[in-house]
């Protein structure tokens, strides 16, 4: 820790810089490289969630053939679920349950003695498996699209602004993962986090159902905290449902909150070195 | 049998009183649990928010359902949480100290781990049955009572045996994870609603391929006394032992491939 914490505090030598980046560069490919090992029980894990999604398509289905209801039509809403689909299966499979285990186990002792950052270690890792994340769920998404009678195009309008609010879920939901992760630190127990996390994550970002079909309080609860930003912004701006001055302070929390959850995390991580202790030697 | 049953409970009170030895364990496990049905609950009413009944349905019955899953999920998590290590015990090849014990192998794997998040699950089951009947068209007679304990032990039944098939896929898939299981965990989750929403190919799976139907949906309406679904409702005490013994068979089949991992 002292290592890693001295590295930081001075600027880098810019050789020094760029053989980090080099160390994360193939960090991002060993992390894509691992969920490729165990390809069968990813697809498996796609599955579980595909049949979560399909749920939620026939139940709104059924719904929404009396008339639209606040203001989401059938093909809406289908357009809508399926984004927030691919958003939420970006940092779902690998990172926090690795993380989980290395700390429960200990292991996490030789990643502290690495002469590279355990953040951006774990976000390299997480960025090269959300790429095949990302991949596989689009193809997911399409695929269900063709079975439903296909979705809408993305708004032209807001088009460039859900372009950037997509790529603003990968940092939020690696900040939530991750700083779910880490609490292992301090309960050793993940299992129930976990489920926690992904039960809080799915009502608060709006991903089974737009946060306008919520009481009041969640929806301004969720406007100000990150959980909107994981899927129901980007969600929203595809479908078109999100325009003007509020689609453009909506990206702006996403991107706030991006920064923001890493700073946290960081703080998160120095207070859990304190805490740990690890068993033989 | 009765030595069967002794030994079942001891090798569960067992397991019990080690997760206990981790008070916090118990008390995230279950409460997470109470969570995530919450949210479920919390869920079906936005839904129905804004529309009074679906496919005839209406918001109480629906609760009813979502009950029965998830008073059936935990009554298998409290006694036979064990099913989900198999796919650990096969891949490290831990089945052959369970093999050399005087008691069935198949009962030692389902005692193997006891899930709290079962005790939230029938806190809550049991909670929102409660509200349920207040507000259903229901007519309370000793026989109706009787009905529902019975409907609901098959319908856990029907989750046991489900949950032991698809975890049986360790002895031919070997992974070290249950993600099979798992998956087709969250496919029998679509019984959590009226199954007439879901189109034809679906309905049929969840009530003749993997019936998770009979977790929830019929017995639900067997209850409620619903129409057709009601008669099949009935039948779920005799689904509950046909998938049970389909888990056993399962097992069996497993355990004659099964040859340990490699030394």
């Amino acid at each position: 820790m002292k290592v890693a914490a001295a590295l930081e505090a001075r600027p880098l030598p810019a050789d020094t810089r760029m053989r980090h980046l080099r160390a994360y560069r193939s960090m991002a490919r060993t992390g894509l490289k691992s969920l490729l090992a165990y390809q069968t029980s990813f697809l498996f894990g796609m599955l579980a969630s595909t049949f979560g999604a399909l749920s939620m398509l026939y139940l709104w289905r059924s719904v929404l053939s009396a008339g639209p209801r606040h203001g989401f039509d059938w093909p809406q809403m289908k357009a809508y679920l399926l984004v927030a689909f691919v958003a939420g299966s970006l940092v779902s499979s690998y990172t926090d349950y690795r993380m989980a285990n290395r700390i429960k186990q200990g292991d996490v002792a030789i990643d502290l003695v690495r002469p590279v950052d355990y953040q951006w270690s774990r976000f390299a890792e997480s960025l090269g498996v959300a790429a095949y994340e990302a991949g596989t769920a689009v193809v997911v998404a399409l695929g269900a699209a063709a079975l439903l009678g296909g979705v809408p195009l993305p708004d032209p309008d807001t088009f460039g602004l859900f372009v950037v609010s997509a790529l603003l879920v990968f940092p939020l939901r690696f900040g939530i993962v991750y700083m779910s992760g880490l609490l292992v630190f301090w309960t050793q127990n993940y299992v129930g986090l976990q489920a926690a996390r992904i039960a809080l994550i799915t009502l608060f970002s709006g991903a089974l159902v737009p946060l306008v079909f919520l009481p009041e309080w969640i929806q301004v609860a969720s406007a100000y905290l990150p959980f909107a930003g994981m899927a129901s912004t980007p969600a929203l701006l595809y479908s078109g449902s999100l325009g003007g001055g509020a689609a453009a302070t909506a990206v702006l929390v996403q991107a706030v909150w991006s920064a923001g959850l890493w700073l946290l995390a960081r703080g998160m991580w120095s207070a859990a070195c304190r805490k740990l202790t690890i068993h033989g030697g | 049998m009765r030595r069967t049953i002794r030994l079942y409970r001891r090798l569960l009170g067992a397991q019990v009183r080690a997760t206990l030895e981790y008070e916090a364990d118990f008390w995230i496990m279950s409460l997470s649990a109470v969570l995530v049905q919450g949210i479920g609950v919390v869920f079906l009413w936005a839904i129905f928010e804004s529309i009074p009944e679906i496919n005839g349905w209406r918001f109480w019955e629906v609760v009813l359902i979502y009950a029965f899953v998830v008073i059936s999920e935990g009554l298998s998590t409290l006694f036979t949480q064990g099913a989900w290590t198999l796919a650990v015990t096969v891949n490290f090849g831990q089945l052959d100290a369970l093999l050399m014990r005087p008691f069935p192998p198949l009962l030692q794997v389902l005692s193997s781990e006891v899930g709290f998040n079962g005790l939230g699950n029938l806190v809550l089951g049991i909670g929102l049955v409660a509200a349920a009947v207040r507000h259903v068209d229901f007519t309370w007679s000793p026989g109706r009572i009787a009905l529902g304990v019975i409907l609901v032990i098959a319908a856990a039944g029907v989750k046991i045996g489900l949950n032991l098939l698809t975890n049986c896929a360790a002895f031919w898939l070997r992974s070290p994870y249950s993600m099979f299981a798992f998956s087709m965990h969250t496919f029998g989750e679509l019984a959590r609603f009226p199954i007439t929403i879901y189109g034809l190919g679906v309905r049929i799976a969840i009530t003749a391929v993997l019936p998770y139907a009979f977790m929830s949906y019929f017995p639900a309406a067997a209850v409620l006394s619903d129409g057709t679904a009601r008669l099949l409702g009935l039948l779920t005490p005799l689904v509950a032992i046909y998938c049970l013994w389909l888990g056993a068979t399962a097992f069996r089949l497993g355990l004659s491939r099964y040859e340990s991992s490699g030394h």
